[in-house]
């Protein structure tokens, strides 16, 4: 997506964001509110997957950890500023485990599907232990009366507030990694991507630059599940399982990997789907979100965005 | 004495349900350098052909000759329609397998229904081996799961196709150039490894809880199996699964079962550090 056409998107996107809050009303907006925290988890992983090509199969362990590590710190007696502490515990306990594991995958040599792999079995391993870590987790129903957002005495745990908080949060971090992705940095990560030994020859350490990345992708998918904890004043094992990790995957590949706009479109849409369908039948939703996974591979290997590109590739007078 | 034998017969039992699982994936890893993210449904199809064949009167024993030819066929179908488009996109064959995974379980789920389903053993007896007991099904479980690997390793070997599969594993350009039909290797190749995962679904359907989401948890193990191990190697694929599954049985007398999960699958991460091409590592390809 060029620069411009980018900007123009994201512009459109702040609008409707803003005037947002005088249609819909309460409900709707903290339905909306949600749905763009998982936007923002979906263009976290979206800035490692789209700008690398290494498909992370696990990130909802990070946005799981993220949430049980903001719901621990924030319910503890006694503390001062518990939203301020949750929230940068639970970022750096996500960026410590992506460091780690970044560690031992891109220093040891590991890309590609065995990434991905390790990845996936790391959900599994992450939900049996919250599952199982019952002392700490609260095991199957997880941990219940999580305070909401609130900075001393500024409380954002109102319908327009809580919304307002996301939506800004959401906006300063798209703006962030888009800055940092069509930087030297994101020049560099396309380049390893690309071909990772001639990045290497000219100089650029590769496993650096992955693990560095990954772990930022990380930090703020830790952010988005702390932020959801919050607002939904529970955490459960759902957050931090392997459906999660596949459903937002999904996101970016039906927005368009690479975009960052593209995946919080693919989550806000996706789930409005998600909830209609089941309400109407709940078991025929895992049998079409498998159906989309085959048919966006075939049909929109560029994702939903990529559509009115070609339509203005088709249109006759002009050039991209 | 005793606690020793029944865990090493345990930990048999584990390592080679994991070795037969682990055959499909090593050979489409391997082989083909796909990522078939629906290998765990061949083991849940073989499982729910037990019981389907079972529950129509049919014995345990024609359902274990069936799960095979099942697991084949479904095999088959999902490389010619689906795998064989995305040979050159491996991130799009894995989201296209994850979803063919889930439309299998869902598919399987609203057949059969909700909940687990029962599948009797053919053999209830326990049989004494001079220091403990043990049940004979899982002794008859090992054997056969022995000897479908030493048949796989005498194919691989020995047999004109076995010779195809290794040379094409080697070097793929250099195979088509000597005459090798490669697409038709893949294609072949994929349904056997399908088959063997439908055979292990069988064998273990008496002894695990039947439900269309159990593949998940097989395809997770197989595949530290074949990281651990290295892809597209027969012995490789013994070494990993002697790892996970001897580590995994040892751990679970000691700790529960999901931290024994979890603390294998951090000394698999640890062996890939240091060993990325896995235990037994082939050469030609990175």
């Amino acid at each position: 997506m060029s620069n411009r056409t980018w900007f123009v998107t994201f512009a459109t996107g702040i609008l409707l964001l803003a005037l947002l809050p005088n249609v819909v009303d309460g409900y709707m907006l903290g339905v909306m509110r949600d749905a763009l925290i998982f936007g923002l988890f979906a263009a976290s992983l979206d800035f490692f997957w789209g700008r690398t090509g290494i498909l992370c199969f696990g990130h909802a362990c990070f946005f799981g950890l993220g949430g049980y590590v903001m719901a621990i710190v924030s319910m503890m007696p006694d503390l001062a500023q518990q939203t301020l502490f949750g929230l940068v515990a639970a970022v750096a306990a996500s960026a410590l485990l992506a460091a780690v594991i970044g560690y031992f995958m891109f220093f040891g040599g590991v890309r590609g599907s065995y990434f991905t792999i390790v990845t996936l079995a790391l959900a599994v391993i992450a939900q049996q232990v919250a599952v199982s870590w019952s002392d700490v987790t609260g095991g199957d129903t997880g941990l219940l009366g999580v305070p909401p957002l609130a900075f001393g005495a500024l409380d954002l745990s109102g319908d327009i507030a809580s919304y307002a908080a996301v939506a800004v949060i959401l906006v300063v971090c798209l703006l962030g990694l888009r800055l940092v992705s069509v930087g030297p940095w994101g020049k560099v990560l396309t380049a390893i991507g690309d071909n990772e030994m001639r990045a290497a020859a000219l100089g650029y350490n590769a496993a650096q630059r992955l693990t560095l990345t990954f772990t930022l992708s990380a930090a703020i998918a830790g952010l988005a599940g702390a932020l959801y904890v919050a607002m939904a004043g529970l955490v459960a094992p759902d957050l931090i399982g392997l459906l999660l990790s596949t459903e937002v995957v999904v996101w970016v590949a039906i927005g368009g990997r690479g975009t960052l706009i593209g995946p919080v479109v693919g989550a806000v849409l996706v789930q409005r789907a998600q909830q209609e369908i089941s309400s109407y039948n709940p078991s025929l939703w895992p049998l079409i979100i498998g159906c989309i996974f085959v048919l966006i591979v075939f049909l929109l290997p560029d994702g939903i965005l990529s559509i009115a590109q070609r339509l203005r590739g088709v249109l006759p007078g002009r050039t991209r | 004495m005793d606690l020793a034998v029944t865990t090493l017969l345990n930990a048999l039992t584990l390592i080679s349900i994991l070795a037969l699982v682990g055959l499909g994936l090593t050979i489409s890893f391997g082989l083909m350098n796909v990522t078939n993210l629906a290998h765990g449904e061949f083991v849940t199809v073989g499982a729910f052909t037990v019981y389907f064949v079972q529950s129509h009167g049919g014995s345990f024993w024609l359902g274990l000759v069936a799960a095979p030819v099942v697991g084949a066929a479904v095999g088959l179908l999902l490389e010619g329609i689906i795998l064989r488009r995305l040979y050159e996109r491996p991130v799009g064959a894995i989201l296209a397998t994850w979803g063919v995974s889930l439309i299998l379980q869902q598919g399987i789920e609203l057949t059969f229904g909700l909940g687990a389903k029962p599948v009797v053993p053919p053999l209830d007896g326990v049989i004494d081996l001079g220091v403990s007991a043990y049940p004979v099904y899982r002794l008859i479980l090992i054997a056969i799961a022995l000897l479908t690997l030493a048949g796989v390793v005498l194919l691989v070997a020995r047999t004109r196709f076995g010779l195809d599969i290794r040379t094409v594993i080697q070097n793929r350009d250099m195979a088509e150039a000597v005459g090798i039909n490669t697409r038709r290797t893949y294609a072949v190749a994929f349904g056997f490894g399908a088959a063997v995962a439908g055979l292990a679904g069988a064998l273990i359907s008496p002894l695990a809880t039947v439900l269309p989401q159990m593949g998940v948890n097989y395809l997770a193990n197989a595949f530290f199996v074949v990281i651990v191990g290295g892809a597209g190697s027969v012995f490789g694929l013994i070494a990993g699964s002697t790892f996970v599954g001897g580590l995994t049985s040892i751990l679970n007398y000691q700790i529960s079962p999901s931290l024994a999960q979890a603390l294998v699958l951090l000394s698999a991460i640890v062996i890939v550090r240091f060993r990325p091409h896995g235990l037994v590592s082939i050469g030609g390809r990175a």
